[in-house]
């Protein structure tokens, strides 16, 4: 009789735990003067780190300097750290944000990575007209749908990166800077080009685009290989690439593959310069993660510490600094930028109102750490000299530098250096 | 018959059906309390944890039935998931088709994948089998990156039609597909079907000699799974509004064996239990989210080894006797079986000596 | 081109070879799919970066440190949770599916999701027939070579050994013939996972240590023990070899197609198991039958 009377028990106590777990979450938050931002990400992995210390630096900033000024009253900005561990499991992400929007019952959402999650959880920001400002998903997959449904979407915008088309435009520029290179340094007058990139969709119009567009730049396509994204050994498609006489690797990888590419790449001295998207190089941890073999990697980059802008030094090693020296901002800490934005335009509606504040980030002209943001009609930033360029950064003696802009349209960076190829492929190099 | 006399007997066979056993009871008002939760209380964020709990308890218990009664553990059940919710979402975005069609027809896709799968399996046993259908998903998810311009590769399905137009409905119509749904797997169980599927776990080689033609009840027990399992992703994908490769990996392949294992194997009902009590604590658990994986992946460990029947034959057993005689489950108030009048035993307390 | 392909094929059959070796040993022996085997595998790796980066060991003592470490762990996790439940197959099968994901769980809360690299034991590279190869992959080579010979040695020439080889054969009938099998099983147990702490150690260098690194070589693995023969050792080998030959035919023929390489090796699994599930070596079991 005992074990039953405790049985019972046990299933009660379990059930009330249950019930008080969701009461206390679903529970009024009534909060006086503050404004909640909600930061969105995989917080396991590097980019929601990102995301929540670029997020922390703009609300520590904001609010030590008095906070948000609406109706003559001042709002304290307080983040809401959301785990969406949306590289793995994209329920999770949209149970994530919907807890965040209804529980928590934050004003605005930043940050996000994948494009799969990303979607899901622009339609749940959607359906509650929360402001979702991304900070990581490329896609124009995303943007496209506030052009299709504007009044549904406005609520959608992007701080950063620039949209994947754009980061395409742009890398092909770093291609041709590559080709000039090689032509001036090895006398090679039609460098040829290997093309390797990831398995994904992304990548697909990608690959189309570069077979047309290598002739045109006056080198020659010599091959495409295309790995998965989670490839941990490339040395086949390397080898290959080096049996097809490449002296150019055109590169598009966004997930972990970058890693042991350059590594294997490094290693094997393959006799090709490497250049294009390469996510993984952006941070501070691939020349570990590569065992030291990642230098003269060159890849497209949101940030470098270069002057961009008047803001992006100072920006960047505060950076430095909060991570304790360990690491350096990747695009994904743009929540910095997004934050400020979004407390611009809560400034000049001088209201909560979402609908109100969409029209006044419409009206955005700020500049940021990455170069001076203005939205184009799909909510995206607009990408050229004078707004936002990215910058190309390579890896040189295991510091990661900037090596474009240099006199593009008139605009160079202060803090550019050259690029350099591999010293395996200069004679005495 | 009389609206009354109906009456009369739907309440007699309430008490004599249900009322009569603990866990019965617990299950019935379990699923009363889902369908009349938003009467009291209709906050979002609960009612989206509830609805993919009950379109999760759907996969489930499918899992359950192909494992747990037919004994052919499938560790890649996520390929009938996947194949329907990709179908679903297809047909929708192409087609035009509403939830209500898509989802059979996604359903129907994934039966056609169980008997591409079963049908090969045939052949295979105990660890060889499940072994094979772990590589199936995995395959699939393959061809879903090839044709990439047609399943939008990484990026999935998006844009798909909501389940029903408002939060509530799409409540509804997962609660109530999952009762529907649920009851009618356990009645398969529970029927002559469902004995020959039993049949088959404890012996194959012994069913086979009695006449039963057991390769044709294995793949109608694939298909069979494969069906519900579709249901289940259909309705996911027009929850989400997404059908991505997210749905054919291999954490969605685990997922049902975490839950069904830790609720109760080869019960179907146990399939209920473990989504139920795990999907909402691990959202709860959400306040510690760097131990909530461990912890959840830890507590399977643990009920394997210590208590390897689930949580709810445990519960059971503590709430419920079997009749010595007739086998029946009686309430554990009882001191005479209801079905036999045998007289059941009281477990004497500690240390009063027995008889003398 | 061929030389290319034939090369890298057998870079690739080395690693797979080492990482397959210990899993069919326990499978023949003590008739346990351990899904977790690379698991142990990448629990070698992070162990191996721990001591070197943080402790800053040197790396030969890491190496040894991280082998006793994982023997340790197999062995107190199978006589704690798997042998208790060694009847029950197929739960045995599902407890190491959800004690990968543990341990899976623990790097990711200890090391975080970022990718880290396991310092390796030599630099440089060497060119055979065309083709670069780092001397690291030809240290694998050596070091497989070397636990074969090591493994054959115990399984032809000592007790122990001809215990494992009569298990394998036949478990009751040795049991009768005095062999304590629980013992003999704990053994292979111990053996396998050395073998897969020292592929940690030889082959992690090679790739990228990072949570969720033990689930593609998991899928290589059973393919090559289901084509190669579950329980043979020689079944490993020569299924190593044919699936790093596949693979490296699919990258050199069609370069587009490279990311199809693991479906690939899934797919010849599966075709095996329908038509000859025992394998190419291995034998079909009295109970299977």
């Amino acid at each position: 009789m005992r074990r039953r009377i405790v049985t019972i028990l046990v299933v009660l106590v379990l059930l009330s735990t249950m019930v008080m777990g969701f009461g206390a979450g679903c529970g009024l938050k009534y909060t006086k003067n503050v404004l909640k931002v909600g930061v969105a990400g995989p917080m396991q992995f590097i980019m929601g780190r990102h995301h929540w210390l670029g997020a922390q630096m703009a609300a520590d900033e904001i609010n030590k300097a008095g906070g948000v000024l609406i109706d003559g009253k001042k709002y304290r900005i307080d983040l809401v750290q959301i785990d969406t561990n949306e590289l793995l499991s994209i329920d999770d992400a949209a149970a994530a944000i919907e807890r965040a929007i209804s529980v928590d019952k934050v004003n605005v959402l930043v940050g996000s990575i994948r494009t799969e999650a990303a979607l899901v959880m622009q339609e749940i920001a959607m359906d509650n007209q929360t402001i979702f400002i991304v900070c990581g998903a490329s896609h124009t997959a995303l943007s496209v749908k506030v052009g299709a449904d504007y009044e549904r979407y406005k609520y959608w915008f992007r701080v950063t990166p620039i949209n994947v088309g754009n980061l395409v435009k742009t890398s092909m520029i770093l291609l041709n800077q590559v080709g000039a290179t090689v032509r001036a340094q090895l006398g090679i007058a039609k460098p040829k080009v290997a093309v390797i990139i990831e398995k994904a969709v992304a990548g697909d119009p990608l690959a189309a685009a570069a077979q047309a567009l290598i002739p045109t730049f006056g080198m020659e396509f010599v091959g495409l290989w295309r790995p998965s994204p989670n490839a941990t050994d490339v040395t086949a498609e390397l080898t290959a690439i080096r049996d097809s006489g490449a002296n150019i690797i055109y590169t598009y990888f966004s997930g972990p593959a970058g890693v042991p590419y350059a590594k294997q790449w490094g290693e094997l001295q393959i006799p090709a310069a490497s250049v294009g998207i390469n996510v993984e190089a952006q941070a501070k941890g691939f020349m570990q993660a590569t065992n030291n073999m990642g230098n003269w990697e060159y890849t497209l980059n949101t940030m470098a510490r270069v002057k961009i802008t008047e803001k992006t030094i100072p920006y960047y090693d505060a950076f430095v600094e909060r991570t304790g020296g360990l690491e350096f901002p990747t695009y994904n800490a743009g929540t910095y930028d997004a934050i400020y934005i979004w407390k611009e335009a809560i400034e000049r509606a001088n209201s909560i109102d979402p609908d109100a504040i969409v029209v006044e980030m419409e009206k955005t002209d700020f500049i940021s750490s990455a170069g001076r943001i203005v939205f184009d009609t799909m909510h995206d930033v607009k990408w050229g000299p004078g707004f936002v360029t990215a910058v190309g950064t390579q890896w040189q003696d295991g510091e990661l530098v900037a090596c474009w802009p240099i006199d593009f349209y008139g605009v160079t960076y202060e803090g550019t250096v050259p690029y350099k190829l591999p010293p395996w492929m200069v004679p005495g190099g | 018959m009389t609206v009354v006399r109906y009456l009369n007997w739907l309440w007699r066979e309430f008490k004599g059906e249900i009322l009569v056993l603990p866990g019965r009871s617990i299950l019935f008002f379990g699923a009363v309390a889902l369908l009349a939760l938003p009467l009291v209380f209709r906050h979002p964020y609960a009612l989206r944890i509830l609805t993919m709990a009950s379109i999760f308890a759907i996969f489930a218990a499918s899992w359950d039935l192909i494992s747990g009664v037919v004994g052919q553990l499938s560790l890649g059940h996520a390929i009938f998931f996947g194949t329907a919710a990709y179908t679903s979402a297809l047909l929708n975005l192409n087609a035009g088709l509403p939830p209500v069609v898509t989802i059979p027809l996604g359903a129907l896709a994934a039966v056609v994948a169980g008997l591409a799968v079963g049908i090969p399996c045939l052949r295979l046993k105990g660890q060889y089998l499940s072994l094979a259908t772990l590589a199936f998903p995995i395959i699939l998810a393959g061809l879903v990156m090839v044709f990439s311009s047609v399943t939008g590769g990484e990026l999935g399905v998006s844009g798909v039609t909501r389940l029903a137009p408002t939060r509530l409905k799409e409540y509804y119509v997962a609660v109530v597909a999952a009762i529907v749904l649920i009851l009618a797997v356990w009645k398969i169980t529970d029927s002559k079907v469902g004995i020959i599927f039993h049949a088959i776990r404890e012996d194959e080689v012994a069913a086979r000699a009695s006449g039963i033609n057991t390769p044709l009840y294995k793949v109608l027990a694939f298909c069979l799974s494969g069906l519900f399992a579709g249901l289940a992703g259909g309705l996911y994908a027009h929850y989400m509004r997404i059908a991505g490769p997210s749905t054919l990996s291999v954490l969605t392949s685990f997922q049902p064996i975490i839950w069904v294992i830790f609720g109760g194997i080869a019960t179907i009902y146990g399939a209920v239990v473990g989504v139920f009590v795990l999907f909402p604590l691990v959202e709860v658990l959400r306040v510690a989210p760097e131990l909530r994986m461990l912890l959840y992946a830890a507590s399977i460990v643990l009920v394997l080894r210590f208590m390897p029947e689930g949580l709810a034959p445990w519960v059971i057993d503590r709430l419920e006797r079997k009749c010595p005689r007739c086998k029946e489950h009686n309430a554990f108030t009882r001191r005479a079986c209801r079905v036999c009048g045998t007289a059941l035993r009281v477990p004497q307390e500690k240390g009063v000596p027995s008889g003398g | 081109m061929l030389g290319n392909i034939l090369v890298n094929a057998l870079m690739n059959a080395g690693v797979y070879a080492m990482l397959a070796v210990g899993f069919s040993l326990m499978f023949g022996v003590a008739r346990i799919i351990n899904l977790a085997h690379t698991a142990f595998y990448m629990v070698a790796g992070y162990c191996i970066f721990y001591l070197v980066s943080t402790a800053g060991l040197p790396l030969p003592l890491a190496i040894l440190i991280s082998i006793v470490a994982v023997v340790v762990l197999a062995v107190v996790v199978y006589r704690l949770l798997i042998d208790p439940m060694r009847e029950h197959e197929t739960t045995v099968l599902i407890l190491t599916i959800a004690l990968a994901l543990v341990l899976q769980e623990a790097m990711l809360l200890w090391f975080g999701g970022y990718f880290r690299s396991v310092p390796a034991a030599t630099a440089g590279y060497a060119t055979i027939l065309g083709v670069r190869v780092s001397f690291q992959y030809l240290l694998t080579l050596g070091v497989l070579a070397g636990a074969l010979v090591a493994v054959w040695l115990v399984l032809m020439k000592t007790k122990l050994g001809l215990a494992i080889r009569a298990t394998a054969q036949d478990r009751e009938i040795a049991e009768v013939m005095g062999m304590d099998e629980s013992r003999t099983a704990t053994l292979t147990v111990a053996i396998a996972s050395a073998l897969a702490g020292l592929a940690g150690a030889i082959v992690a260098p090679l790739y990228i240590l990072e949570p969720r690194m033990w689930l593609n070589p998991l899928t290589i693995v059973l393919a090559i023990a289901v084509l190669g023969g579950l329980g043979s050792l020689k079944g490993s080998l020569f299924g190593a070899a044919i699936i790093a030959l596949a693979e490296s035919l699919v990258v050199f023929l069609v370069p587009q197609g490279a990311f199809l390489k693991g479906a690939f090796s899934l797919g010849i699994m599966i075709l095996v198991l329908l038509i000859r599930p025992e394998g190419l070596f291995g034998v079909a079991f009295e109970e299977e039958r």
